[in-house]
């Protein structure tokens, strides 16, 4: 007990604190009348850091962190903390305020993001990043290093407990382009956001070469030819809605609970066209996503990555109500071919996605890893294994179905049943085998074909052999390396329930 | 002016347009084949093929020009 039983807790000199308590009561309005005051945005900004925050968040939902946190007598620490919710799920939200020094982090900017950081990683709160910001600022010298330092061990540590997603919303230097590398998804808004580790000044006087900040680091170049940021929008506001968008897909925290939403049927249309979506002729394209909208539920997707290594596609989708992340050859860019840059894309991805106990499902087309000098050049062996190791480490229900053709190292790494596959199927007219008919029939038969006087007529004949007898479907299924043979129409049925065995509270 | 490039390294199948020809954007001006896919060359922009640098049975590399619109 605290106090007893007749003391009188309320009665207070009120006549001597009175004056004060205004006094304490006016220099806060004061000091959050100095808070209020709005920094015009400059450029194509829309808004200032503090609006950021509140745009991304559900409305009226943000509440900051140590707002009144100063780096000097006059300067804020340049960055806005604080967290909010997006459709009713907690977020931490860490905004770089580009009117304090261009956003430089310092020391205390540096300090308040670590706070914030950690008050996700203790508690298990998804982090967005809104990034703006020049890179450390050098008039806090090695303790602006320190401070960038701390940051990127807390987003390392962050990576293993919650997502984080970062959001380039202006041009973003040296440390401000290693913390969004360190986390989960980047996304970039065109002719506004840069990543780079110098910017254009600095490139010109260390090589002489003259390139524009867009040049460097701008996201077309992030999006398609480096891998680095994941996607592009036209706005901030757009940025918002995908950040939004992609946290529906995922618990908010590792072990946390999925999102499931009440299940949608799949688009009857494309499920009336999933038979005839794959081309008679096996070297003819098609676009996969008609083979995605015949089996996942009619509704909202999300793809990562849309415009790297398109040769695959990596999305998040709903299967029976459930998020589910989607990877699939495109035969209509490139083949559907797998390599380097496509095996890192599914790696990443893959490996984000098991840890987050999203089911892995592959759909497969694959002609075979490309290749070649450039290949081998680019390091394919690596990437390719890390495929590997992303399918074999994955445990989230991974469940595969070759739709068409999968062919030697490509078939292993599309996640087949000997990386670990829960179930998989091969669609009736699919071809798995070690080689294609073309490669096997010119090793096998060399001699004939050398002898041979009509060695094309030969070849062909001997292609269309082994495509029947060797290649086709029921000799993987006779040896239970895929689980049955189907029709394409009986994909969704499948897969919902091999789903929902797998999460059934029974399992594992 | 923009340029038709080939995607990816292959032999140069088919070639459907020929210089001179218009354009729409999209129109498949040539066909590549590499791993026994058939892969499209898509045209660009609309306009005019001023020039056809590929002959067919041409390996091509990644990056490379097969045809120029205008």
């Amino acid at each position: 007990m605290f106090y007893e039983q007749g003391d009188d807790v309320t009665s207070v000199d009120t006549e001597r604190t009175a004056p004060e308590h205004t006094d304490h009561r006016s220099v806060l309005a004061q000091r959050r009348d100095e808070l209020a005051v709005r920094v015009e945005p400059k450029g194509s900004r829309v808004y200032t850091a503090r609006e950021r925050a509140e745009a991304f968040v559900d409305p009226g939902t943000f509440v900051p962190m140590v707002p009144l946190r100063k780096a000097g007598p006059t300067g804020g620490s340049g960055v806005v903390t604080g967290w909010g919710s997006t459709s009713g799920h907690p977020v931490v939200v860490i905004s770089h305020d580009a009117a304090v020094a261009s956003g430089a982090i310092g020391a205390v900017f540096a300090e308040t993001v670590q706070r914030a950081q950690r008050l996700a990683i203790d508690k298990g709160y998804p982090i967005v990043y809104i990034n703006d910001s020049g890179g450390a600022r050098i008039h806090d010298g090695i303790h602006a290093l320190h401070g960038c330092g701390g940051i990127f061990a807390n987003n390392v540590e962050a990576s293993h407990v919650v997502p984080q997603i970062s959001l380039i919303l202006g041009p973003c230097a040296g440390a401000a382009a290693y913390s969004p590398a360190l986390t989960d998804w980047t996304i970039m808004v065109k002719g506004q956001g840069q990543m780079f580790l110098t910017g254009p000044e600095i490139v010109k006087a260390a090589t002489g070469e003259d390139a524009s900040a867009d040049d460097i680091g701008g996201s077309q170049l992030h999006t398609t030819v480096s891998g680095v940021a994941h996607l592009e929008v036209p706005t901030e506001e757009a940025a918002f809605e995908a950040a939004r968008t992609l946290l529906s897909f995922l618990p908010n925290r590792v072990g946390g609970a999925a999102k499931v939403v009440e299940p949608r049927p799949a688009d009857p249309v494309a499920v009336e066209r999933l038979p005839l979506v794959v081309p008679d002729k096996s070297s003819v394209v098609f676009d996969m996503h008609e083979v995605l909208d015949g089996v996942l539920d009619a509704g909202e997707r999300f793809e990562l990555m849309p415009t790297h290594a398109p040769s695959v596609l990596t999305l998040l989708g709903r299967l029976d109500g459930r998020p589910v992340a989607v990877v699939a050859n495109q035969p209509k860019a490139r083949g559907g071919i797998l390599d380097a840059k496509a095996s890192v894309k599914i790696s990443r991805f893959v490996e984000f996605c098991a840890r987050y106990d999203l089911p892995i499902l592959t759909f497969v087309d694959v002609p075979g890893f490309l290749p070649g000098t450039v290949e081998e050049g680019r390091g394919v062996i690596t990437q390719g294994a890390t495929m590997l190791r992303a399918y074999v480490e994955a445990k989230s229900p991974v469940l595969t179905v070759v739709v068409r053709k999968a062919y030697g190292g490509a078939y292993i790494a599309m996640g087949a049943r000997s990386l670990g596959a829960d179930f998989t199927w091969a669609w009736s007219g699919s071809e798995i085998a070690v080689m294609g008919p073309g490669g096997a029939v010119a090793l096998l038969h060399r001699r004939a074909l050398k002898e041979a006087e009509e060695p094309t007529v030969l070849r062909d004949q001997l292609a269309a052999e082994y495509r029947e007898n060797v290649a086709r479907p029921y000799l993987a299924a006779e040896a239970g390396i895929v689980d049955d043979v189907i029709f394409p129409e009986e994909t969704r049925g499948r897969m919902v329930d091999a789903l929902r065995l797998l999460s059934h509270e029974s399992a594992r | 002016m923009a340029e038709a490039r080939a995607e990816i390294v292959a032999n140069v199948w088919k070639l459907v347009a020929s210089v001179g020809d218009e354009v729409a954007v999209g129109d498949v001006l040539a066909v590549l084949e590499t791993m026994k896919m058939e892969i499209p060359v898509p045209s660009p922009s609309a306009g005019t093929v001023i020039e056809i640098p590929v002959t067919e049975g041409q390996i091509v590399q990644e990056g490379d020009v097969i045809a120029v619109i205008e």
